[in-house]
């Protein structure tokens, strides 16, 4: 993680400031930094989005292409995230500086989205156990400025929400060979379902309270934290702790009831948002908290 | 991803006969009308749990676990100097090496690590450092490899408290002992200690997960904590109670074992009394 040096004394007017419920920004524990969305933005995807958190950036770009359904499951499509630290984030990212954080990343969403109720993957087959759409999620990181799990699941909504995929007739020939044709009218693509596609909450423990949207310099003064995923009705679908030191089972409660009602709420500023822009390309911001 | 053409001589691409198997993705059920499970424990029943420190005599310390069929081999080298320039640190650090033998599942793994052995590494590494006295061995570093031999469900659990056994037969300073333990939730059930079978069946449906959870019990904090699957916030906590409640009943079983192997290293005469003595410490259900 790009690291900033920091001095005790300035950790310490952190810790300080984060126990009144008042950070350096002038947020509560509870409020994220001010979230800019925009949808479509790369013409050759197809779905793309930019998100902008405060100083972290992240753009998205998904690419639907057709191939083999896993053998595990024949009858449904699947996606293949990646997460790209650009170098421009960070010098540390330079050459295969970002590479553990970056699998690491693409691990956790991996994960996530493996509960079959978050996406219609069967939506996504063509022809079972031969053909079937693999959504390639591609993640690039411009800025980095600390939470950059919650903005990327953030964009990935946002992107999977402007995805088109083409619809396909699949043609049966006399002999029993199949063959695929992709419609060519613009108008021919269906969309996907996204109600249930979680978003990542992290909360970081910063002395005795913790915080949402950890900032660079928070989490230079946090040892340990929890990424939690929360779907729209406030369920879990994944949590890992993350750092080197260990937590207390109270405050593992506490974080787990704010990680449920923030990220409800952070469902509802991106879904409105969503709803909003529609199929249309304008940025537009959102706050939550 | 490049392939090792030296020790990988098969075709390129096989696929595992059990994908072929009548209804293998179908939803069953994990617990009997009885209440029972299918091998026949309660719900809360820990499987019988066997330990032993330093099995590598090369290893600074070493360790082996069996929960019933899931069997962890464990070996702790060091402390030593760090290796590369980058990871110097005025504290020590933990490097952990974490692999499921080809074997040991159900579906053949591959040589080079995967994506969920490489998670596993890095949960235990942080799941060990805070029990680590670190500041005592600044600028260098304690490998832990870690091998499953066989894979019967918890193996992450079974993989926490072998290395924290090893670590201990390493004499590397620790606070406390890391013991682990993994619940299954389905809708209606919690299951302590999953085997394979209970792990994975139906395990991406809705209102069902596995959580894994790392803790210290003499100053009862929680080292780690990994929950996959969909399960509701309330769900959670209460499968939070639960792990906690059995890495506490785990915990004698890791002091005995301990204790065993000191005795055994420092007075080889009392060997051979310890000897006849069952070596077996079933949990108590």
């Amino acid at each position: 993680m790009a690291s900033t040096q920091l001095s005790d004394g300035e950790k310490t007017f952190i810790i300080h400031g984060v126990l009144d419920n008042l950070r350096n920004d002038g947020r509560t524990c509870e409020n994220y930094r001010q979230i800019e969305v925009e949808c479509g933005v790369v013409s050759n995807t197809s779905g793309s989005s930019r998100l902008r958190l405060s100083n972290t950036e992240v753009l998205v770009g998904i690419k639907a292409e057709m191939g083999q359904p896993k053998p595990q499951s024949p009858k449904t499509g699947f996606l293949e995230f990646f997460v790209d630290f650009s170098a421009n984030a960070s010098p540390e990212f330079e050459g295969r500086g970002g590479n553990d954080l970056s699998e690491d990343m693409s691990t956790r969403f991996a994960e996530v989205f493996q509960t079959n109720n978050i996406l219609d993957f069967e939506s996504l087959c063509i022809i079972p156990g031969q053909c079937c759409w693999v959504l390639y999620i591609d993640i690039v990181l411009l800025e980095c400025g600390g939470n950059l799990l919650d903005a990327m699941s953030l964009a990935v909504k946002a992107a999977l929400a402007n995805t088109r995929i083409p619809k396909v007739t699949v043609l049966r020939d006399s002999e029993g060979g199949e063959d695929i044709e992709v419609s060519d009218d613009p108008d021919g693509y269906h969309t996907l379902e996204i109600s249930k596609v979680p978003l990542f909450v992290t909360l970081s423990k910063i002395g005795q309270k913790h915080v949402v949207d950890a900032t660079l310099e928070e989490e230079a003064c946090c040892s340990a934290s929890l990424v939690v995923s929360v779907n729209s009705s406030g369920d879990f679908t994944g949590m890992v702790k993350k750092g080197s030191s260990s937590l207390s089972n109270d405050s593992i409660h506490d974080m787990l009831v704010t990680a449920k009602k923030v990220g409800i709420q952070l469902h509802k500023g991106l879904d409105t948002l969503l709803s909003e822009v529609g199929q249309s390309t304008a940025g537009r911001g959102f706050l939550v908290g | 991803m490049p392939v090792d053409k030296k020790r990988i001589t098969g075709p390129e691409v096989t696929q595992s006969p059990l994908y072929f198997l009548e209804d293998s993705s179908g939803i069953s059920q994990l617990v009997n009308k009885d209440g029972t499970r299918k091998d026949g424990r309660g719900e809360n029943d820990i499987r019988p749990i066997f330990m032993k420190a330093g099995v590598v005599s090369q290893a600074q310390g070493s360790a082996y676990i069996e929960i019933a069929n899931t069997k962890v081999i464990c070996a702790v080298y060091g402390p030593r100097q760090v290796l590369r320039r980058e990871d110097f640190s005025m504290t020590g650090i933990l490097k952990c090496e974490f692999k499921f033998a080809t074997f040991s599942c159900p579906f053949r793994r591959k040589f080079q690590p995967d994506v969920e052995e490489k998670e596993f590494a890095l949960i235990i590494e942080q799941a060990l450092s805070p029990a680590v006295c670190l500041h005592k061995f600044p600028k260098s570093q304690v490998d832990i490899n870690i091998r499953v031999l066989e894979n019967d469900g918890s193996a992450l659990a079974a993989s926490i408290i072998c290395s924290s056994v090893a670590l201990t037969d390493a004499a590397v300073e620790m606070y406390d002992i890391v013991t682990a333990c993994t619940l299954r939730i389905t809708p209606e059930h919690m299951l302590m200690d999953p085997s394979y079978t209970e792990e994975t069946n139906s395990i991406n449906c809705e209102s069902n997960g596995v959580v894994t959870m790392g803790f210290l019990p003499s100053i009862n904090q929680t080292s780690s904590l990994l929950q996959r699957g969909h399960l509701s916030c309330d769900k959670v906590l209460k499968a939070l109670q639960i792990c906690t409640e059995g890495c506490q009943r785990i915990y004698p079983l890791i002091h005995e074992c301990i204790r065993r192997s000191v005795k055994s290293k420092y007075r080889p005469a009392e060997q051979d009394k310890e000897k006849s003595e069952e070596d077996q410490n079933p949990s108590k259900g």
